[in-house]
């Protein structure tokens, strides 16, 4: 047992605690709010930075205390094989128009994002994190430990992109036309990972079962890709 | 889907009934999520693979649902839970966005359009690609 109060503070009996109270409050706001915008990560990560403030814990010490959960991203990552295969069977009667998207889009998210970055003169880090942009977190942080990208920043661009486009996405594909629940859920997937996933579980159950199958085919794509290119080039 | 739902209430009460009858299943579906990330780990170090070993480890499972026909109850409501909690397992990583110090001020503006506008193309782009080849494959199939 920590003997201390500071050291009792940076011990996982503190942080694992306030790790799930601001989980909580993040959804408690997010179903209160009703609005993607407040998805349950945005409200959760500012109560756990302003605890970390108030109380002057360092952040590496909170992370460390934190272990536990980062041990189970990697059968996180695992369990989305289970949506997969219960989609399949769907899936199989668009087989050739969501392969050839699906490439298409883990391939233009990054490069645009990158693009852009590049033109307003952004630095190496934050070309290295956006690359890893088009999937989801717990392959994402994957990804970024093998590109030497930087942890928070990856998961920062994916948390931020997937808000921006599970808010904007729906009403923009269906001004562009695109609004059928296949379309709009697989896009989702692709672009915006998790919250994108949960954003179309609210639309439909087909909507969501796109959306599932896409991120985990994107980030499995990507996953396999990026590490090469980056150990190539 | 409209039955699926009608019997939530009713599946929810009889989980709480079951709970202690179906503990075996819930733990043999952690097993096999921990075994099958321990092999997909294991597959990377000995093959020395660019892919994260939770990759290659989904990869196995989806392959072995596949053979084993369907996805096993226990499983299934053990990863249920998993992806529900994803947003808890990645809060310390997010948080650290507030504590990044290094970046300078022009990294932020690209980051920031980088995200907003690229990921907006991306979706336009995506979307209107999926549209044509969905309408396409569906002409083929009235041709046919």
């Amino acid at each position: 047992m920590p003997e201390t109060p500071a050291a009792l503070l940076a011990s996982p009996a503190f942080a694992l605690p306030l790790n799930v109270a601001a989980f909580l409050f993040g959804v408690w706001l997010y179903r209160r709010s009703g609005t993607a915008l407040l998805h349950p990560i945005v409200g959760a990560s500012l109560l756990v930075a302003a605890t970390l403030h108030l109380l002057d814990i360092g952040y590496p010490d909170y992370q460390r205390a934190s272990g536990l959960l980062y041990a189970l991203l990697g059968p996180a990552v695992v369990a989305l094989a289970v949506p997969l295969r219960q989609n399949l069977a769907i899936i199989r009667r668009a087989a050739m128009p969501l392969t050839v998207t699906l490439v298409a889009g883990a391939a233009l998210a990054p490069l645009i994002g990158v693009g852009i970055a590049l033109l307003l003169g952004a630095s190496g880090p934050v070309l290295a994190a956006l690359s890893g942009k088009a999937v989801t977190t717990p392959i994402a942080l994957a990804i970024a430990a093998k590109v030497r990208a930087a942890e928070s920043l990856t998961v920062g661009i994916v948390v931020f992109s997937g808000v921006v486009g599970a808010v904007l996405g729906p009403p923009l594909m269906r001004w562009l036309g695109a609004g059928d629940e296949r379309i709009i859920g697989f896009v989702l997937g692709i672009n915006a990972h998790a919250i994108g996933t949960a954003r179309s579980l609210e639309i439909s159950a087909l909507c969501g079962a796109f959306a599932a199958l896409a991120m985990g085919l994107c980030g499995a794509l990507t996953a396999i890709l990026l590490p090469l290119l980056a150990a190539g080039g | 889907m409209v039955p699926g739902r009608l019997s939530a209430a009713s599946e929810r009460h009889r989980e709480r009934v079951n709970t202690w009858r179906r503990l075996p299943g819930w733990l043999a579906g952690a097993a096999i999520l921990a075994g099958t990330h321990f092999a997909g780990n294991w597959l990377q170090a000995s093959l020395a693979l660019p892919v994260p070993g939770s990759v290659l480890g989904m990869l196995l499972l989806v392959a072995g649902l596949l053979v084993y026909g369907s996805v096993p109850r226990g499983l299934a409501e053990i990863s249920g839970v998993l992806l529900r909690l994803l947003a808890l397992l990645f809060l310390p990583a997010a948080t650290g966005l507030f504590f990044l110090d290094s970046l300078a001020p022009a990294d932020w503006v690209g980051l920031f359009a980088a995200t907003v506008f690229g990921t907006l193309a991306s979706i336009a782009l995506c979307a209107l690609l999926l549209k044509r080849l969905l309408l396409r494959g569906r002409r083929e199939d009235t041709d046919a």
